[in-house]
């Protein structure tokens, strides 16, 4: 037998295959990103160290301050202080960005990928439906779901998943049909791997990351759309601080206050920001390493 | 023999994310008029990169940082944009492996047959250039030529795509063509048809044909000098007779000790494989490319730098030990 | 292995045909418009001596890659059976066939698409050595690295992925991956089609030794000619589906009777500047499967069609020991072809 010999890559010694395996310190966009998002999360951690005044205890004799040194946001119509108000907004709002892309990523993953792998009626059926919920338009649908489950937090991620799912399913299907041809796949049937295993073990893995570059994106258009629920009252109930209730609340004031609206506002900017960095830089990252 | 095109010290680099990788190195040869002259190496070896090069058909990164390439007394490497693309298609044209890639899907076959016979005003009128078109297909060998004017690429199968772009090519009566693998696509049957039709073409028109490929049994079918790029250098050039009889280097040896060949008794010799892998080009071996995989390697093959030198009639050798080859049995 | 009768085949395919159903969309289904049917392997039969190469050659979309995938019902063919041992594989119920595929073992010729891009070696091997419980837990290290040396890969390769080796190497993984399995027969589609010409021959080494050493039975997949040649018992040749001629090796190389086969041989641009010839080995193109011809379905490119191939298809029939061929004129194809003319001077 001929000599066993590795070529390139035997020359490649280890630091250099270190180095390389953690390309995602090189990206730029994904440090920049994922430094955004950390040091707001770590802001609203220390939020009580930051900031001393509470978020919800009501001032009337102080509404509508504008930004200044004492309150660097200004102050709204119940006298509250919104540089407080939006920095305790973070965690919950980063929980429901994430939470509700979350559900649907799963779920759409799971039944996109069943279709994509089992094909023949299962596929028909899933995609059928795929099809419906596609053609609700995005906002009526979740307006609905809400508005027969009720308000709440929970109503909220229920509909966000049931209006969110079918673009997942979608993606995990049209990317299994691809893989579901890659010659490894048909490798693992040939070595007797049951359907969980491979969808599991062999498939999942690799459809993972368009998802979660997809996700990425979808996170501040869910950020973006609890906004227009708590302008209809459906999303996050006052005085809870949330900055979809925090810009409906600061409507009515546009005109006359508008730290009310636009500092929330640019908090969701910074966090879309951040994310879509982060996503970027992971579909570099993620991309690269096939 | 006159030659036609001389190509000096061509060396093209393209930058990557683990370094500048030099995918033609320092490569010199000349194609004489009214030849075949074959270009053989593995893959990534650099016969791509070296048409392309000439052609000025670089991937956007790449750069050509050094070199000449004479065609009739000009350098194309350095011919202003404008005057290039007088020659380019016109005077030199090229053949490309994966031929459904090149031919544009929306486009009927008349239109792109004639696009380039038209804007190079080789015909007057575009009734000429139908005329001629028509002549190009049935002289490919395309079956009811006046009616396939009509069609599109995919109504086309491989072969006949491969056929039409060989009319392409020769639709300005091009004085050289570089044909980039022009059958590795394609089946057995299929190559086999358009080798000779090549071959055939060759012979009527009298152009100089560039034949790159794989396949040492197509060079030997087909080509009259041939060159053997390994790691982006051609180490070897002769004429074929020479070149498959007397080689004299050990890559080339190595190549046809490796490839099976049919015995007309299906009795069968052992083969010999060549250890080990093609190099990384980004960081080449130091010395002759080749002395990580050379039985005949030693200290003097690791250092320094290896230049082409005569070793015969029409006979250039990179291996400072040829003579230790001897003849192949 | 002259004497095939003697031995009872490993492996025996009988009557075997696929057929795909092309453009049944829903459309399809609406208008009620018949399904065009692709024949992708027609009716083929053969059998399969322990420790054979059989080699299958044929241009690309002659069927061999879903013939050899049926063998292992990677792909569920249409109509035959294929009895491995004595047992009808296609009848087997999932359970007892997930059993069976241990024995059955297949080698992919893409080593880019073949080996899973987010597994290291180790874990690649590894997950086939433990979920066949193939061997101890705190031995599977040690049989890793067993199965490398096998295939003639360095042990530090272990941590590495797939992306991280050359082509030969990847398909060494592959190599190693089937072995892994300890199977009796296998399926080799098109191994060193994909791999350079120097790796090559390293492959077909590895094969050879492997199959002397383990005793390995093969049906050897492959478009060129002269590497089925190399190392192949027997061959089959296939066009449009159908097995057109089936032979020892050395029998089918120097007296090839179907003119399809000597078509490829002549069509095979061999490595001698000595021998060569202007005339076209085979004119025309394979028709579309779709739309087979009537009769024999090599007819639209036979240099000796008669009315006859254009009506009848040939069936395939024994005319020497050992040497099958579906030819209504086998005794009319000359071998050598006369007049083997040097184009130039
Ligand atoms: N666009 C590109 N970007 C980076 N590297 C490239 C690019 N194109 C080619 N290369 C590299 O340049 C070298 C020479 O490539 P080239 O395509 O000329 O090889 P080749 O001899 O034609 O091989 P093949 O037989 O596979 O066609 C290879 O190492 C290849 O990886
Ligand atoms: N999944 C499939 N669906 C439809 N047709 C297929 C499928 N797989 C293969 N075919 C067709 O079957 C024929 C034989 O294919 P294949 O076995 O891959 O040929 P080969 O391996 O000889 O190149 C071809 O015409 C091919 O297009
Ligand atoms: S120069 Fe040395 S290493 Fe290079 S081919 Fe000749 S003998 Fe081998
Ligand atoms: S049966 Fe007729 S058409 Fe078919 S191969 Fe034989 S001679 Fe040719
Ligand atoms: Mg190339
Ligand atoms: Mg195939």
């Amino acid at each position: 037998m001929s000599e066993p010999s590795m070529g390139m890559a035997g020359r490649v010694n280890d630091w250099g295959l270190r180095w390389r395996e953690a390309r995602w310190l090189q990206q730029p966009a994904l440090l920049v990103g994922g430094g955004l998002l950390l040091a707001m999360v770590l802001a609203s951690l220390l939020a009580k160290q930051i900031s001393p005044y509470d978020p919800i205890a009501q001032n009337l004799s102080n509404t509508l301050q504008p930004p200044s040194p004492v309150h660097w946001f200004g102050t709204d119509n119940f006298g509250r202080d919104i540089f407080t108000r939006v920095l305790h907004a973070v965690q919950l709002d980063l929980q429901i960005g994430v939470l509700s892309v979350l559900f649907p990523m799963v779920v759409g993953l799971f039944l996109g990928s069943l279709a994509g792998y089992l094909g023949g009626w299962v596929e028909t059926v899933v995609m059928r439906v795929v099809d419906v919920f596609t053609a609700f338009p995005f906002l009526v649908m979740v307006i609905a779901i809400i508005a027969i489950l009720g308000p709440g937090l929970t109503s909220m991620y229920v509909a966000l998943t049931l209006a969110g799912w079918s673009a997942y399913a979608r993606i995990a299907r049209g990317e299994i049909l691809v893989i579901k041809k890659a010659e490894y796949v048909q490798a693992a049937r040939a070595l007797g791997f049951s359907n969980l295993r491979i969808m599991f073990r062999h498939i999942l893995p690799n459809i993972v990351t368009p998802a979660i570059i997809f996700a990425m994106s979808d996170i501040v258009l869910v950020i973006l759309s609890t906004t227009s629920l708590s302008f209809l009252g459906l999303g996050v109930q006052p005085p809870t601080p949330e900055w979809g209730s925090m810009i409906a609340e600061g409507r009515p004031f546009i005109m006359t206050a508008w730290w009310l609206v636009t500092l929330p506002g640019m908090a969701i900017v910074l966090v879309g920001l951040g994310l879509s960095l982060l996503g970027d830089g992971l579909a570099d990252v993620l991309r690269t390493e096939e | 023999m006159e030659p036609i095109l001389e190509v000096r010290n061509l060396t093209t680099q393209i930058p990557t994310r683990r370094g500048l990788l030099t995918a033609v190195d320092d490569v010199s040869f000349t194609l004489h008029k009214g030849e075949i002259f074959g270009v053989v190496g593995e893959s990534g070896s650099g016969k791509s990169m070296t048409c392309r090069s000439l052609l000025r058909l670089l991937p956007s990164s790449a750069r050509t940082v050094q070199g000449s390439a004479v065609y009739r007394g000009s350098d194309l490497l350095r011919l202003p944009p404008k005057a290039f693309n007088q020659v380019r298609g016109r005077e030199i044209a090229m053949i490309f492996q994966d031929a459904m890639a090149v031919l544009n899907p929306v486009h009927r076959i008349g239109d792109q047959l004639t696009e380039a016979m038209l804007a190079h005003r080789v015909v007057a009128t575009p009734a000429e250039a139908r005329a001629r078109a028509v002549e190009l297909l049935r002289k490919v060998g395309i079956p009811a030529p006046e009616r396939r004017l009509q069609d599109y690429p995919h109504q086309f199968s491989g072969g006949m795509c491969q056929r039409l772009v060989i009319a392409i090519a020769l639709s300005c009566q091009p004085q050289i063509i570089l044909a980039d693998e022009p059958t590795t696509a394609l089946d057995v049957t299929i190559q086999d048809q358009i080798l000779k039709l090549l071959i055939g073409l060759q012979h009527e028109l009298g152009v100089s044909l560039v034949l790159v490929t794989h396949d040492m049994g197509v060079v030997a079918q087909s080509c009259q000098r041939v060159a053997v790029m390994y790691a982006g250098q051609i180490v070897e050039i002769a004429d074929t007779v020479s070149l498959f009889t007397a080689p004299k280097h050990p890559y080339t040896r190595g190549l046809l000790a490796c490839v099976p060949q049919l015995a007309a008794d299906g009795e069968v010799l052992p083969l010999t494989p060549i250890p080990g892998s093609p190099p990384d080009l980004v960081h080449p071996p130091a010395g002759c490319r080749f002395h990580p995989r050379c039985p005949l390697a030693s200290e003097e093959c690791r250092h320094g730098t290896f230049p082409l030198q005569q070793v015969g009639q029409q006979h250039v050798s990179a291996c400072i030990k040829h003579e230790e080859l001897g003849l192949l049995s | 292995m002259n004497d095939l009768r003697a031995v009872p085949p490993i492996l025996e395919v009988n009557r075997l045909s696929k057929r795909y159903v092309m453009n049944a969309g829903f459309w399809q289904q609406l208008t009620r418009r018949p399904p065009e049917l692709l024949h992708a392997v027609d009716d083929v039969s053969l059998r399969i001596a322990p420790g054979e190469i059989f080699g299958l050659v044929g241009e690309s979309g002659s069927g061999k890659s879903t013939l050899g995938r049926c063998l292992l019902r990677l792909v569920e063919p249409t109509a035959g059976q294929v009895l491995f041992k004595g047992v009808d594989i296609l009848q087997l119920p999932r359970a007892q066939m997930q059993g069976m595929r241990r024995k059955l073992q297949i080698i992919f010729q893409d080593p880019y698409s073949s080996l899973n891009p987010r597994m290291t070696v180790r874990q690649m091997l590894g997950e086939v050595l433990s979920v066949h419980r193939l061997c101890p837990p705190h031995r599977v290290e040690a049989r890793v690295r067993e199965l490398l040396h096998l295939v003639g890969l360095p042990a530090d390769a272990v941590d590495r992925f797939p992306r991280h080796f050359s082509g030969g190497q990847r398909q060494r993984i592959g190599i190693a991956r089937a072995l892994a399995m300890e199977p009796e027969f296998i399926v080799a589609d098109e191994p060193v089609s994909a791999v350079d010409v120097s790796i090559q021959a390293q492959v077909l080494n590895l094969l050879i030794d492997l199959k002397a050493q383990l005793g390995l039975t093969m049906l050897f997949i492959a478009h060129d000619l002269s590497v089925v040649q190399h190392i192949s018992t027997r061959v089959g040749v296939m066009y449009m589906g159908k097995l057109v001629e089936m032979a020892p090796r050395r029998l089918l190389f120097s007296q090839p009777r179907h003119p399809y086969t000597q078509g490829l041989l002549l069509a095979a641009p061999q490595p001698d500047p000595f021998h060569h010839s202007t005339r076209v080995a085979l004119e025309g193109e394979p028709p579309s499967p779709l739309h087979p011809p009537a009769g024999c379905r090599f007819h639209t490119r036979c240099p000796l069609a008669s009315d006859r191939c254009r009506q009848a298809p040939p069936p395939l029939q024994e005319i020497g020991e050992g040497h099958w061929v579906a030819c209504h004129h086998h005794d009319l194809a000359v071998w050598p072809p006369p007049a083997v003319t040097p184009w130039a001077a």
